[in-house]
């Protein structure tokens, strides 16, 4: 009997990460938290360290207002354009 | 990008399905939420070690 | 048929068949009904449009749900031909960004889309919405209900583990679909409230997390009976701005509505009453500021009352209406997933488009 394949493939996709630092002193930081307890502490703990022991400085802190959608695409096109890296997290 | 030791498979699995499946992640240990200051310290000093190399890598 | 609907050759044999979507990792934990060309086709005739149309996208990973890949797994839940409108009209009002698809079949929270059909049409196909609501027994209900938790495992990959990080989960994510009961129903069913034509009937999705049995045998007020219910509401482990449904039993519908009370009335007396003070808030850790000050700041409800976190922000936040057997006290309250406003429940009429471009 023939049976229907009842799954999606989805759409091939190929993304690329942006190209690497080449040093980490006195680059720009964004944080981007997702509303999750202790988000924004957990990334500012970390942004921390890299602004004492490289001279980072965080930029701009952006704000997901819904944890479990993806972050808006002007918000991430702005911190593209603001900031060297940004650190974010995903989940609980 | 961090995430805690649960929800790797879940990292890796939606950044298979976007079309980045080396995406390299931040792994901590779980919980956040209910975390102490200075159990948000060690967590953050942990996601250092990791993010470092990660950022300069080509 | 879509042109890209891949087909699968098996041995002509129902138990090998069944056998081979256990191994192809296609069911829920259960054997599903081998989704033939035969039966999936008799599925979309139900449906008007191109089988290739799709009905719903993932917001985080943009898979699509096509009416065809709906059907196949509607055949493969158990579903005859003629639910298939409710669980397309079911997909279509999930893709509504305030529903937040992602989020709701993800979460740790374990929340389940939860159906209401309204309406003639459940009649139509057999749905119950009767004794044994929650429960097993009716096809229609059941198999409904069972053709969305395919659906996202199998076309959005919603896997337990993976993509689906429920912590504890809860039954309904076998199967979470249940008819209004329109028998002794004293207020306007939910289709006609939410202002459908006559004769249309609607299907409400809601992210639901667990379902809470209200028992009360004694109380014989509306006060009695729903502030048991708004105890339910309250309990330390629900309470948050989320939106409720509430499934009033006959036996208390009857206690309500003898009184006078209408949907409204009860509505606002859940919404008074189902409140903690910001001091136990505290006292167990749940209490967030930014959350007070969404519920009390200048788009404050009038019955928000300082000094307490009532669930919701409004009192049309409780989806309220009549389901269950005749007898016994025991109504239900079921919370939404969302602990803040990430979801809000959505509606969207049974085989008809009234909002057509």
């Amino acid at each position: 009997m023939q049976l229907y394949d009842p799954t999606t493939s989805g759409p091939q996709r190929e993304l690329f990460r942006a190209p690497s630092l080449t040093c980490l002193d006195g680059k720009t930081i964004g944080i981007l938290e997702n509303g999750k307890l202790n988000a924004t502490q957990m990334l500012r703990e970390l942004a921390r360290l890299f602004e004492e022991r490289h001279g980072c400085k965080v930029r701009a802190v952006y704000s997901k207002s819904n944890a479990s959608a993806p972050a808006p695409a002007q918000i991430l096109m702005k911190a593209a354009e603001e900031v060297d890296f940004l650190i974010t997290g995903l989940g609980d | 990008m961090l995430c805690t030791e649960p929800f790797e498979v879940t990292a890796r699995n939606i950044a298979r399905v976007l079309g980045l499946p080396s995406y390299p992640f931040l792994r901590v240990q779980h919980p956040i939420g209910s975390c102490t200051l200075s159990q948000l310290k060690a967590r953050a000093q942990a996601a250092y070690e990791q993010a470092v190399p990660i950022l300069l890598q080509a | 048929m879509p042109l890209d609907a891949r087909i699968h050759e098996v041995p002509d044999n129902l138990l090998a068949a069944i056998d081979y979507c256990y191994e192809k990792g296609w069911t829920d934990g259960l054997p599903v009904v081998p989704p033939t060309l035969e039966r999936v086709h008799a599925t979309l005739a139900y449906e008007g449009r191109p089988p290739e149309t799709v009905i719903a996208i993932h917001p985080a990973t943009a898979l699509e749900l096509s009416l065809h890949g709906a059907a196949v797994n509607a055949v493969m839940a158990g579903c005859l031909p003629e639910y298939f409108p409710v669980l397309v009209a079911a997909f279509e009002a999930m893709n509504k960004p305030d529903f937040n698809f992602h989020g709701s079949t993800a979460s740790t929270g374990g929340s389940a889309p939860l159906l209401i059909v309204s309406g003639a049409y459940a009649d139509d196909i057999g749905m119950n919405g009767d004794v044994n609501l929650f429960g097993p027994g009716n096809r229609a209900n059941a198999t409904i209900g069972r053709a969305v938790r395919l659906i996202l495992r199998n076309v959005f990959q919603m896997v337990p583990g993976i993509s689906d990080k429920s912590t504890q989960g809860h039954p309904g994510k076998y199967s979470f679909c249940i008819a209004e009961r329109m028998r002794g129903n004293p207020w306007p069913l939910l289709c006609e409230a939410q202002g459908y034509p006559k004769g249309v009937s609607s299907v409400t999705v809601f992210a639901a997390g667990g379902f809470c049995n209200v028992e009360n045998h004694g109380g014989n007020t509306p006060e009695q009976v729903l502030s048991s219910i708004a105890d339910a509401m309250a309990n330390y482990g629900c309470i948050t701005l989320g939106q409720s449904v509430v499934i009033l039993a006959p036996e208390h519908m009857r206690i309500v509505a003898d009184a006078g009370w209408s949907r409204e009335e009860t509505q606002a007396y859940l919404f008074v009453h189902a409140k903690r003070s910001v001091e136990g808030m505290k006292g167990v850790g749940k209490y967030r500021a930014s959350e007070y000050e969404k519920q009390h700041g200048a788009d404050a409800h009038q019955l928000v009352e300082t000094g307490y976190v009532h669930r919701g922000l409004a009192p049309e936040d409780i989806l309220i209406t009549l389901g269950g057997g005749e007898a016994g006290g025991h109504s239900c309250f079921i919370p939404s997933w969302s602990r803040g406003r990430g979801s809000i429940m959505q509606h969207k009429p049974i085989g008809v488009c009234i909002d057509c471009k």
